[in-house]
């Protein structure tokens, strides 16, 4: 079925989705760890596979309504530890939460303007700007992939991510820790990235 | 690594439970992981609560100043890593009675980020939350950039100012501006003389020469101003107060809290060596120095170094620090 503008999420869809992400975190932790080794403090595999059990034991208690479930994600999160990639999670999530309102799906437009919202936020909230090689270019990557699509968003989804990743591997990080070793991050990609299209592909 | 531990991941946890221990009728432990130290009494009654939160290892600093006319509770993070959001509301909730909760902080992003996100879920709940962030280091950014200066020994005033307006019956907006005043009013510098060993990793925070110190640096080993030979405490002491001054309204005439704070492992006696200089400079320039404090207030557990803060006050924020508080590390 071929419409303009497809659902594109929907709270049958959400929950399962979300507990592949929370899977695929925590089978990417040791690669996630790694690369995070190399250009920050190396705890980001573990600190995504924290968020993901967070997130699987607020799952398990079906959250009324999507608002609900994306909310106890972001407090999920933000049980999870200390460090900037789990409170950015959180930020996501919650940002997430706020839009969604009390609507039961979203439209691919809707997704498109929710993306670009928790963009918005995480740019705010960790002072990231496109280009600086973190999860927000892989997120607009996402968007802008999305944005034309009209039959499989998933697909187009995971492209954008893929693509994103091949783009910037060959670019500096320009923030956080990895920014004082930003010519030697120049061919490493980014782990918050990486993190990103594990979590996409397994939508 | 050459430390007194059981177990480096432990390193905290049992920091957390001597402290309570060795305080009980001050201080207890909150939040589903412990990371959370709030007055043993709980929230008072009708008084805006104060919190605050960062990494260990800088002992007093933050927890440390969790007591009566200071702070309410503290969120706490492992050695120089920020605590959980989740343990930031937990304790802004211990600390609040229902007459608004400040979260008061040293400028890092990962803390910032922390609060901010902390301040985000708790207003969703309707609770009454602020925020005031301490950037006092002037090493660490021009003075036309001071909102990205880290936070660091300033913090100690900024505590007991907020709290001293908070025990005598300020809201939420008055202890709020109370903080930003003493925040905005203070600067402070150090130098580093040896790094200190992060538990958790076993290695040192940085590395540096056996004849050279560091100018400028901060207190988890960030790159200070220069790098070089061992000087005299009284050619340090000048060239803090080099930096310092500048950005201090301080006439003929004026007052102005002094802190003298060890980065750790430097002594008393090093440090009364400074403040023995400082003192003298401030004379000369007829500046009166008021309650100095001369110790230990906010270090980098072993780091050897010494930071100077300055604190230009008026009559309010002399009266707010001169006001009683106790806590288990100072009694004023």
């Amino acid at each position: 079925m071929q419409t303009r503008n497809p659902t594109a999420v929907d709270t049958a869809m959400l929950r399962p989705a979300l507990l592949r992400c929370c899977d695929a975190l925590e089978a990417a932790a040791p690669e996630l760890n790694a690369l995070d080794g190399r250009l920050g403090d190396g705890d980001l595999g573990s600190t995504l596979s924290k968020c993901a059990a967070n997130i699987r034991d607020a799952l398990a208690q079906e959250p009324a309504g999507l608002q609900a479930l994306l909310k106890a994600c972001a407090q999920a999160c933000a049980r999870a530890s200390g460090s900037s990639f789990g409170t950015l999670l959180a930020v996501a999530f919650l940002t997430a939460a706020k839009t969604m309102g009390d609507r039961d799906s979203l439209d691919r437009d809707q997704l498109v303007a929710l993306l670009d919202g928790v963009g918005h936020a995480l740019s705010e909230r960790g002072g990231a700007s496109l280009g600086d090689k973190t999860m927000l270019d892989s997120l607009a990557a996402i968007a802008r992939g999305v944005e034309n699509e009209t039959q499989d968003l998933r697909g187009a989804a995971q492209r954008a991510a893929a693509d994103a990743l091949e783009a910037f591997r060959g670019k500096p990080n320009k923030i956080g820790r990895a920014r004082m070793f930003a010519e030697r991050s120049i061919g490493l990609d980014d782990p918050g990235m990486v993190a990103v299209r594990r979590m996409v592909d397994a939508l | 690594m050459k430390k007194l531990l059981n177990s480096p991941l432990a390193y905290v946890d049992e920091m957390l439970d001597g402290l309570v221990t060795a305080h009980p009728e001050m201080l207890r432990r909150l939040g589903d992981d412990g990371r959370v130290i709030a007055r043993a009494g709980g929230a008072v009654p009708g008084k805006v609560g104060i919190v605050t939160g960062g990494g260990s290892g800088h002992l007093p600093v933050f927890l440390g100043y969790v007591g009566d006319g200071l702070l309410d509770a503290c969120a706490v993070g492992n050695v120089f890593a920020g605590p959980r959001v989740d343990d930031c509301q937990a304790a802004v909730r211990a600390a609040n009675s229902g007459a608004g909760v400040l979260q008061l902080y040293g400028n890092y992003g990962g803390d910032r980020m922390n609060f901010d996100m902390s301040q985000e879920f708790l207003q969703m709940e309707g609770l009454d939350v602020a925020s005031v962030r301490v950037a006092d280091d002037v090493a660490s950014a021009a003075p036309a950039d001071r909102a990205k200066r880290r936070g660091v020994a300033g913090m100690v005033f900024a505590f007991k100012v907020a709290g001293a307006r908070a025990a005598q019956g300020g809201s939420l907006q008055e202890v709020t501006a109370a903080a930003r005043k003493a925040a905005d009013a203070c600067r402070s510098i150090g130098v580093a003389l040896t790094p200190c060993v992060v538990p958790e990793s076993g290695k040192a925070s940085f590395t540096i020469a056996d004849n050279e110190i560091e100018f400028g640096m901060g207190i988890h080993g960030e790159p200070g101003i220069w790098r070089g030979e061992m000087k005299t405490a009284d050619a340090l002491a000048d060239e803090m107060l080099s930096h310092l001054l500048p950005e201090l309204p301080l006439d003929r005439g004026s007052r102005v809290a002094v802190l003298v704070n060890s980065l750790g492992a430097t002594p008393h006696e090093e440090l009364y060596i400074l403040y023995r200089r400082v003192a003298k400079v401030l004379q000369e320039r007829g500046v009166i120095p008021v309650m100095p404090l001369v110790g230990r207030y906010a270090t980098s557990m072993e780091m050897a170094g010494a930071s100077l803060t300055l604190m230009p006050l008026d009559a309010e924020l002399e009266r707010l620090l001169k006001a009683p508080a106790h806590c288990p590390f100072w009694r004023v």
